[in-house]
C-alpha cells in the first residue's frame, strides 16, 4: 500500500511548494547582488565627510559586545555598548534631528535643535533640556552609523583606507570601505564601513579589537556593529524633529558631567602636549585640565577626577574579570575600548578612557603629572 | 454550515466561561490599581498600565497587554483546538462528514467560528477594559501622552485604540491556525491545544536567546506586542506591518496543511 495517495500526495505537494517558496522569499531578497562603483577608498571617504547635509530618516539596530564593569557609576555607557539598541532617526540637518531610541514598552528621544537638545525619556516622564558641550559622554545617537562614519573617518589618511567590494543594506547599493589605524598605539585592529552609493551616507559600521585578549573580543566577530535595516532619503519634516515638553511632565536642565569638566581640582599641574606619543588635540571649549589625545580612531581621554570619585570607579574595575593592578593603577580591555584609573605619585588621580592597547594606557600613566600647588 | 458552527459554539457555556475568566485578571488589576494608586512606572509592567490611573481611556490597551503573553493565546488554542478533534473524539466527525456538505466546507465553517471566538474575545476584553478603566480611573481631559511624548486627542487615541484591536486579533489568528491544524491530526483536543501551546512556548523562549537571532523575524510571536508601536509618533509602522505579513504566512500555510490533511485522511470516529 502506497505511503500516500495520489490525491492526498497532490495536496501536500502545493502545500509543501508553497512552504518552500515563502521559505526561500526572504533569503532570495538578500542575495540580491549589490552594484559596485569604480571609487576609490579617497574618493568614498570625501562623499562620507560631504554627507552632513544630507536628509533622511531611518531605522538602526545597534549591538556591542563590551562588558564595561561600570554599571555603578556610568549605567548608560555600560549599557549602551554591550546591549542591542534599536533607534529612528530623523535628519534634516547636523544642527535639527531627532534619534529616538525605542524599547518594548517606551523610549527615548533626542531632538537636536539650533541652541543644545531636548532629551525625553517615557520611562521617567522627563525632558531635559542641555546645552551642546564640547565633550560629552557617548550616547545611542552617537551611534547611528551615519555619524559614526563621518566622526571615524574625519581625521583617517588615505593610506589607511581601502576598498572591500560592496552590499545591499537597507535595500539600497553600499560600497565598502576598511579603515585600519597606521598608530601602533591603537586597540582597533580594523573598521569596515558600508557606504551609500548615492549619497555617500554611511550604512553600516563595524568596529573589530585588535588586541584578541582583551574582555569581550571574539576573534572575527565586530565589538561593536551598527547598521540602517531602513533608510529614506526623503527630507522628514520639521514638526517631526521639533520637540515641547508635554504637560505635566518633568523638565530639568543637564550641566554636564562634572567629571568632565576637570573633576574640580584647579590645582592640577597642566597635562603635557604628548603623551606616550599620542598628540594633545585642541578642542574647543573643554576645559584645560582635561586632555584629549591622539588622532582619528585612535583616542584618549585624560581626565583628573576626585579622591571619591576615583575609589568608587577603582572599586568596580578592581574586581573587575581581565583588570590589571600594578603600582600605576588598574587598568582594563574591554574590546577596543581601554579603561584606567592611574595614580600618580603624590595621590593625583585620573581616568584614562579611549581607544588604545593596555601598554599605551600605562605608557601614558607613566607620563602624567603630579598634583601641582597643595600637593 | 458557518452558522451551525457559530451557534453551537455561543451556545455552549464553557465559550463564555472561557471569555469571562479571560477578562477577571484584568478586571483584577483594575480594582487593585485603583485601591491602592499604586501603578508601575513608564515602561515598567505590561505596557500602557502606567498610565491608566491618570488616563482610563487607555485601560483596553493595557487589559490587552495583560492577557496576550499568556491567557488569549490559551483560550484561543482551547477552542480552536477543540474543532475537528473535539468532534472526533466525540464520534460525531463520521456522521457530520456524512452530509453532502463536504470536508472542505466543513473546514472552513470551523475556520470561520474559530476566528469569530478569537475576534469576540479579544473585542470582550477590550471592552470590559475600557468599562473597568473609565469607572475606575476616569478620562483625562487633557488627551494622553504617547511614547515620544507628544499628546493624543480622544479621537486619535480611540483610532490607534481600534487599530490596536485588529492587530491583536489578527495575530491570534495564527494561534487558531496552528491549534486548527493540530486538531486535524489527532483524535485529542487536548493533545492540538497543547500542540499549539508547545508551538508558542517554543517561540516565546527562543525569541529571548540572542543566538537564534536569525530565526527571531519568522517566530509566531516575534511581533505580538507590536502593537505598541501605534502610541509613538510618528507610528512605527515597520513591525506592524511585518507582523501582519508573518501572521498572514503562517495562516496560508497552516490552512493550507489543514485542508491537505483533514480532506484526505481516514475518518474512523
Amino acid at each position: 500500500m502506497p505511503l500516500l495517495r495520489p490525491r492526498s500526495a497532490l495536496r501536500w505537494s502545493l502545500v509543501g511548494l508553497l512552504v518552500l517558496l515563502l521559505a526561500a522569499l526572504p533569503s532570495l531578497v538578500g542575495r540580491l547582488p549589490a552594484a559596485d562603483a569604480d571609487r576609490s577608498a579617497a574618493d568614498l571617504r570625501a562623499a562620507v565627510l560631504a554627507s552632513g547635509d544630507v536628509a533622511f530618516s531611518g531605522y538602526a539596530q545597534s549591538a556591542g559586545g563590551l562588558t564595561l564593569p561600570l554599571t555603578d557609576t556610568f549605567t548608560g555607557i555600560a549599557d549602551l555598548f554591550s546591549d542591542r539598541a534599536t533607534m529612528r532617526t530623523w535628519y534634516r540637518s547636523a544642527q535639527d534631528w531627532r534619534t529616538d531610541v525605542v524599547t518594548a514598552t517606551g523610549e527615548t528621544g533626542t531632538h537636536r535643535d539650533a541652541t543644545g537638545t531636548w532629551t525625553w525619556q517615557y520611562e521617567d516622564d522627563e525632558a531635559t533640556r542641555a546645552r551642546v558641550f564640547p565633550l560629552s559622554l557617548p550616547i545611542a545617537p552617537d551611534l547611528l552609523p551615519s555619524d559614526l562614519g563621518r566622526r571615524l573617518l574625519s581625521q583617517a589618511a588615505d593610506d589607511e583606507l581601502t576598498r572591500t567590494g560592496a552590499e545591499r543594506i537597507a535595500g539600497r547599493d553600499a560600497l565598502g570601505l576598511r579603515l585600519v589605524p597606521a598608530d601602533v598605539a591603537s586597540s582597533v585592529s580594523h573598521v569596515d564601513l558600508w557606504v551609500d552609493a548615492a549619497t555617500g551616507v554611511t550604512l553600516r559600521v563595524e568596529v573589530f579589537g585588535g588586541d584578541a585578549s582583551a574582555v569581550g573580543v571574539v576573534t572575527g566577530e565586530p565589538a561593536l556593529s551598527t547598521g540602517f535595516l531602513d533608510v529614506d532619503f526623503t527630507e522628514p519634516a520639521a514638526s517631526v524633529t521639533a520637540f515641547t515638553p508635554p504637560p505635566g511632565a518633568d523638565v530639568e536642565t543637564d550641566e554636564g558631567l562634572p567629571v568632565l569638566d576637570g573633576g574640580r581640582t584647579p590645582d592640577q599641574s597642566p597635562l603635557p602636549a604628548e603623551l606616550a606619543g599620542l598628540p594633545r588635540q585642541d578642542v574647543e571649549g573643554v576645559e584645560r585640565s582635561v586632555g584629549v589625545y591622539g588622532r582619528g580612531i585612535t583616542q584618549l581621554v585624560v581626565v583628573p577626577i576626585p579622591g571619591r570619585f576615583a575609589d568608587r570607579l577603582r572599586g568596580q574595575l578592581d574586581v573587575a574579570p581581565g583588570a590589571v593592578l600594578d603600582d600605576l593603577g588598574v587598568r582594563l580591555s574591554a574590546g577596543p575600548l581601554g579603561l584606567m584609573i592611574a595614580t600618580g605619585p603624590r595621590g593625583a588621580t585620573y581616568l584614562l578612557a579611549g581607544t588604545v592597547t593596555s601598554e599605551t594606557l600605562a605608557s601614558v600613566a607613566g607620563q602624567l603629572p603630579t598634583t601641582g600647588g597643595r600637593g | 454550515m458557518i452558522a451551525v458552527e457559530l451557534v453551537k459554539l455561543f451556545r455552549r457555556p464553557r465559550t463564555w466561561v472561557t471569555i469571562a475568566l479571560l477578562n477577571a485578571l484584568p478586571v483584577l488589576v483594575a480594582v487593585l490599581l485603583a485601591l491602592t494608586d499604586l501603578g508601575p512606572r513608564p515602561g515598567e509592567g505590561p505596557a500602557f498600565l502606567s498610565a491608566v490611573l491618570t488616563n482610563g481611556n487607555l485601560y483596553p490597551l493595557a487589559a490587552l497587554a495583560i492577557v496576550l503573553p499568556l491567557f488569549l493565546p490559551i483560550a484561543v488554542a482551547v477552542v480552536a483546538g477543540d474543532s475537528v478533534a473535539g468532534e472526533a473524539q466525540g464520534g460525531t466527525l463520521r456522521y457530520l462528514l456524512a452530509r453532502p456538505a463536504g470536508r472542505t466546507r466543513l473546514l472552513v465553517a470551523k475556520l470561520v467560528a474559530a476566528f469569530v471566538f478569537v475576534l469576540v474575545a479579544v473585542v470582550v476584553v477590550a471592552a470590559v477594559g475600557y468599562v473597568t478603566g473609565s469607572v475606575l480611573f476616569g478620562v483625562a481631559p487633557t488627551g494622553t501622552t504617547t511614547f515620544s511624548g507628544t499628546t493624543l486627542s480622544s479621537q486619535q487615541i480611540v483610532v490607534r485604540t481600534l487599530l490596536a484591536i485588529g492587530y491583536v486579533t489578527f495575530s491570534m489568528l495564527g494561534v487558531a491556525a496552528f491549534a486548527l491544524f493540530f486538531s486535524t491530526l489527532t483524535d485529542s483536543p487536548l493533545g492540538a491545544t497543547l500542540g499549539a501551546l508547545a508551538v508558542l512556548i517554543t517561540s516565546s523562549l527562543l525569541f529571548t536567546l540572542d543566538a537564534a537571532s536569525s530565526i527571531a523575524p519568522y517566530l509566531p510571536t516575534r511581533y505580538w506586542l507590536s502593537y505598541v508601536d501605534l502610541f509613538r509618533d510618528p507610528i512605527l509602522w515597520r513591525d506592524i506591518v511585518r507582523g501582519v505579513g508573518l501572521q498572514a504566512v503562517y495562516l496560508v500555510v497552516l490552512l493550507g496543511a489543514s485542508w491537505a490533511n483533514f480532506t484526505t485522511k481516514d475518518v474512523t470516529s
